[in-house]
């Protein structure tokens, strides 16, 4: 159906022109941004925002301005509570820098420049765990939003391979035989890196990267084993591999592959965020809202993770 | 309701009996050039001021008190017949029309003359096919549709598009009957063409308003389209060549006098220009599009009470892709196949009888490859049906119809498949879904007296949803998924109700009238659509278990007032219309949530309204002629389960609407057009405001249709020129100069789309670009024009 649409947008290009136009879109109510996760053995990690009029400035510093702090943020486990800390660019603890520099997308050199709150907690018990579903509660500006997430139990590959695509021989996919759990809701989320050691001492790939569509659900194979494939997400905009070769993995890359499980209302919210990502634009796809897991009014997600890794070496 | 329907049905009975020594006058009205039944034509005594109307096949039948009669026989642009019977016992008259004769400046005064306000129907326009073709055509194109949205309370889908809206219903709330065969999707090219080849269309109606009880299955409208029987006196053959397409039409008799055939068949050569101006080197060579129709009936009088009828219309619409670079193929087509047996017979001078058989199947399919990798999309529906009318036609007064027809749906709302090699993808079970839809109705249309006339009727319609049919059904946290397995012929759900329709006019005079109707219709299969534009891709969906039918009821009121001998007619309506059990996809639906899942469990249902004013002013004759159409309305949706269970604007409401045409004929020679639209612009949905998750901007929409586009305007121009009709040759006897008339006739069309080169919004969107940490990222809002100014020409010829 995809290709359906972008062959009537191909149509729509050859016939149509485009021109920038300024019209009343009503409605904008500014909102707060949850965006929030738990992942099996790791802290919870929240990061407040707000939404910005859609003809709001777009440069980085409003993109940072958007960011809040002062919040009060909780998150539960059915059993205890903990208040996370705020803990903001401008006076990070020692080490964390890489991780926040990730988190928020500039430099390192340049976080003391800005006052950018996460909120997260060094209290083990709050670390995610599977099995477990966590309440989160953010008090902010007199507001006060809700959520819960669970951690569902991670499922392995069978097995994780690779191999040449047609008649090429150095190029192929990531390939995978995964066995769905029979009767129960799954979806799956698929992220990878490669970790082959370059010339430099360096990984190729510093974090995961999501594949184009990556994510999900069980619907039309709850309780089968079955092979499937993904593409290397990476070399798309590597200008030095060649048009031919992109989205393949090459012979003798090694990549980590993390597969991670979450429940319908967080699969619900990714499925419509990477749908809108594609289609955003298209007038022959329906505008896609992202459903939230928030009560209270904001926007986001609080999601729970549980994470399985594998390593992929790309030999036939 | 019980009470008032008694009542109805007991005075048409009571009035029967008031019979005194009558006599009939029957029989049909035909075209003396070609022999074609001739529609509408009016059979008028003035003395007592009373007269009927020939139907679909040409038949008439006046039954008045025994006597001496001067009668008239008048169709537009023929020459009108007065004749004096002497009626002491039933008389059969067929009557063959000539042609008018007319001078330069001379007017034309239609059979219709004055029908407007004498009329008992309501909102119901009757479009002349001849004045259609002078009217400025996109891209060459004459095209019915595009006629239908320059009326009053009839809006277009979007720039070019086929959709028609009426009075704030849907497009799929048309009934478009071909020869009484249903056209699912009565558009080409994704909806910039109609499928209606003019060449073959003898009629078009469109009753927006008071739907006759013979009508059901939508909720809204009926265009009904009748096709041209063909000559049955000699050969003739017509077409036209165009900028993209052309056209060609054989007709002539099967056996003269007694039956014909027409066959007109058009294609485009789009694909033709594409694989011109693509080079064979660029890895889009094995891309083009072209689309093509064929048109064919015949007809033949097996006995003078007895004729038959075969129509047939098949289109295809054929779009393929090729990219050599990445081994990427597409090919999709879609079209119509419509079929359509009738037989008329005559039980005698006052009972008409049409028995139809109909066929009607629309398909969709799309098939892509990509290497080893081959994807599948089909989606179908099918209807055999048959249909039995009877007319009865027991005085001047009365015209009695009742019938009953059935319908057997055939739908595929969707089925995919997949593979990769030897790997089939489970891509769920092709889902069929049958279903029965039957109906009977009666109707009279009678004089109550002088000045009040009614068309009252009813009509009952059953719906069966059978097996076979997996019903899914969705499980929640204590009740696994399930699936309830129907056998062939089960019956899964009944509907069934009764639709009563009444509309009526009270003469104020004889140039004015007060008119108003009432309908209630029930709709039984419906368009469900993801996107927000009309695509051969949106699905038919019948009613089911889940999906109950649409029902919709409309009152409408109208004042008409011709001025200046019948020469300008005017008129104001005002309607209402209520509408339940509509139906949208649910938020956030996605094309393939229907595999191994019934669509019906995607949708969500609702209900709507609509009201507006029109005002209406033609000129009906003369040299300059044409009208001047507005239309103020307002339709709006609720769902429970959409825009947080807030009211919203359907996405065709449009609160002003203006249309503006003129003809213009000069001479003989010269015929010049004009169209004006002007039109609130369409609503739509757009993101309010963006956000950031993990890096990612994202949008959050706004409620449903709260944006307006900029207001849709053009002016489109015509002009056609016209051959001479005759030669100047010299008597061979007297060496005199004679005008011998021309055997080829042909005329130059010309026309101008978008004269003032509006850019107007087919579509907006909001788009984004760059990155942020790079400073460079930027949202704007981007509207996408579809068709600047577009002059062509076609040449039309026959001989």
């Amino acid at each position: 159906m995809k290709k359906i649409f972008f062959l009537l947008v191909l149509l729509l290009a050859i016939t149509s022109c485009t021109k920038e136009v300024k019209i009343d879109i009503p409605g904008f109510e500014e909102q707060l941004v949850i965006d929030g996760r738990i992942e099996t053995g790791y802290p919870p990690l929240v990061l407040l925002s707000r939404s910005k009029d859609i003809y709001s400035p777009t440069n980085i510093d409003a993109f940072l301005a958007s960011f809040v702090s002062g919040a009060t943020v909780t998150v539960g486990n059915g059993t205890n509570e903990v208040v996370l800390d705020e803990i903001c660019t401008d006076n990070l603890p020692a080490g964390t820098e890489a991780i926040a520099s990730d988190l928020f997308g500039i430099p390192v050199s340049e976080l003391a420049n800005y006052h950018l709150c996460a909120y997260t907690t060094f209290d083990l018990s709050m670390w995610g765990q599977v099995g477990k579903t966590y309440y989160l509660t953010v008090t902010f500006e007199g507001k006060t939003y809700t959520s819960s997430t669970t951690i569902m139990p991670s499922t392995n590959f069978d097995n994780i391979f690779w191999k040449p695509d047609g008649d090429l021989t150095d190029y192929g996919y990531s390939w995978v035989t995964l066995s769905d759990v029979s009767n129960q809701y799954d979806s799956y989320m698929w992220e990878v890196k490669r970790i082959n050691i370059g010339i430099d001492g360096q990984t190729k790939d510093a974090g995961y990267t999501k594949t184009y569509s990556p994510v999900f659900d069980d619907d039309f194979f709850d309780g089968l084993t079955f092979d499937f494939f993904y593409e290397n997400p990476m070399v798309w905009d590597d200008p030095t591999v060649p048009d031919e070769y992109k989205g393949y993995y090459r012979l003798g890359d090694s990549v980590v592959v993390k597969l991670s499980k979450m429940d319908r209302d967080v699969f619900n919210f990714f499925e419509k965020k990477y749908i809108q990502m594609s289609t955003a634009g298209n007038p022959f796809a329906t505008p896609t809202n992202i459903p939230t897991n928030i009560v209270g009014g904001a926007l986001g997600v609080w999601a729970g993770f549980s994470t399985s890794y594998d390593t992929l070496y790309c030999v036939p | 309701m019980r009470n008032i329907l008694l009542t109805l049905f007991s005075f048409f009975f009571l009035a029967f009996s008031f019979a005194q020594k009558k006599s009939t006058l029957s029989g049909t009205i035909t075209d003396a050039e070609s022999g074609e039944a001739i529609i509408n034509a009016k059979i008028y005594i003035p003395a007592i001021r009373q007269g009927a109307v020939t139907n679909t096949y040409g038949f008439y039948s006046l039954t008045v008190e025994s006597g001496k009669h001067t009668i008239e026989f008048r169709s537009g642009g023929m020459e009108t017949v007065v004749k004096e019977f002497d009626l002491t016992a039933d008389v059969v008259f067929n009557i063959e029309m000539s042609s008018e004769i007319k001078s330069i400046g001379e007017v034309t005064i239609s059979a219709k003359k004055g029908e407007n306000v004498n009329s008992a129907r309501i909102g119901q326009i009757d479009l002349d096919v001849e004045k259609i073709k002078t009217l400025p055509a996109f891209m060459g194109e004459v095209d019915i549709i595009k006629a239908i949205q320059l009326l009053p309370g009839v809006s277009s889908v979007s720039e070019g598009g086929q959709g028609f809206y009426v009075r704030g219903g849907g497009p799929d709330q048309n009934l478009v009957l071909l020869d009484e065969g249903v056209v699912y999707n009565a558009a080409h090219l994704f909806g910039f063409f109609s499928v209606f080849n003019v060449d073959a269309i003898k009629s078009v109606t469109l009753i927006k308003g008071g739907m006759p009880a013979n009508y059901g299955g939508r909720l809204s409208s009926v265009l009904e389209v009748h096709m041209n029987e063909g000559n049955n006196k000699k050969f003739k053959i017509k077409g036209g060549l165009g900028v993209i397409s052309s056209r060609l039409t054989l007709e002539g008799p099967l056996k003269k006098d007694k039956g014909s055939f027409i066959v007109s068949a058009r294609r485009t050569y789009i694909d033709v220009i594409m694989k011109a101006a693509i080079p064979e080197s660029s890895p889009f060579s094995g891309s083009s599009y072209y689309f093509y129709d064929m048109n064919v009936k015949l007809n033949y009088k097996l006995t003078e009470k007895d004729k038959i009828y075969l129509s047939g219309y098949y289109g295809k619409d054929v779009f393929t892709y090729g990219n050599k670079t990445d081994a990427f193929t597409v090919d999709m087509p879609w079209g119509n196949g419509i079929a359509a047996l009738r037989w008329n017979h005559l039980f005698s001078n006052k009972l008409f009888m049409n028995v139809t058989s109909t066929f009607s199947d629309y398909q969709f399919k799309f098939g892509s490859a990509q290497d080893e990798f081959q994807f599948a999309l089909k989606s179908q529906i099918t209807d055999v049906g048959g249909k039995v009318d009877f007319t009865y036609f027991p005085s001047t007064r009365h015209k009695v119809k009742w019938g009953v027809d059935y319908i057997y749906h055939t739908l595929n709302p969707t089925s995919v498949s997949a593979e990769s090699q030897d790997v089939v993808f489970d891509t769920g079970e092709a889902q069929k879904l049958y279903s029965h839809e039957s109906s009977v109705y009666v109707l009279d249309e009678f004089d109550l007296n002088e000045k009040i006339k009614l068309n009252a009727g009813l009509r009952y319609s059953m719906y069966q949803h059978v097996g076979p049919f997996k019903r899914y059904i969705k499980g929640d946290i204590s009740n696994p998924d399930s699936v309830i397995n129907y056998s062939k012929g089960d019956l899964i759900k009944f509907y069934s109700g009764l639709e009563p329709r009444v509309s009526g006019r009270f003469l104020l005079s004889e140039t004015s009238s007060i008119k108003a109707g009432y309908s209630y219709n029930y709709q039984y299969v419906h368009l469900t659509s993801l996107s927000a534009v009309s695509l051969p891709t949106d699905i038919w969906y019948p009613s089911t278990d889940k999906a109950k039918p649409q029902k919709g009821w409309q009152g409408s009121l109208g004042y008409f007032h011709n001025f200046k001998d019948d020469k300008y007619e005017t008129s104001v309506e005002v309607y209402y219309k209520g509408m339940k059990n509509l139906i949208e996809y649910k938020e956030g639906a996605l094309p393939g949530d229907n595999v191994n899942d019934n669509t019906d469990n995607i949708l969500v249902f609702g209900t709507g309204q609509a009201y507006g004013i029109e005002f209406f002013v033609k000129k009906a004759y003369g040299k300059l002629t044409g009208w001047i159409g507005y239309t103020l309305a307002k339709t709006d949706r609720k769902f429970p389960d959409l825009n947080g269970g807030d009211i919203f604007p359907a996405k065709y409401d449009r609160r002003h609407d203006l249309s503006v045409v003129a003809g213009y004929k000069l001479n003989e020679r010269w015929t010049f057009g004009a169209a004006f639209i002007y039109a609130t612009g369409n609503t739509l949905t757009l993101p309010t405001s963006w956000y950031v998750q993990d890096q990612n901007l994202l949008f959050n929409y706004g409620a449903r249709n709260s944006t307006r586009m900029a207001p849709y305007h053009r002016l489109d121009l015509s002009a056609t020129l016209y051959d001479k009709s005759y030669k100047v040759k010299q008597d061979e006897l007297t060496g005199e100069p004679i005008k011998v008339k021309k055997k080829l006739r042909s005329n130059w069309s010309f026309s101008v789309y978008n004269v003032y080169n509006r850019a107007n919004p087919f579509f907006m969107y909001v788009d984004s670009n760059g990155d942020f940490l790079n400073g460079d990222f930027k949202i704007s809002v981007k509207q996408v024009s579809l068709f600047p100014i577009i002059p062509s020409v076609t040449w039309n010829f026959e001989f």
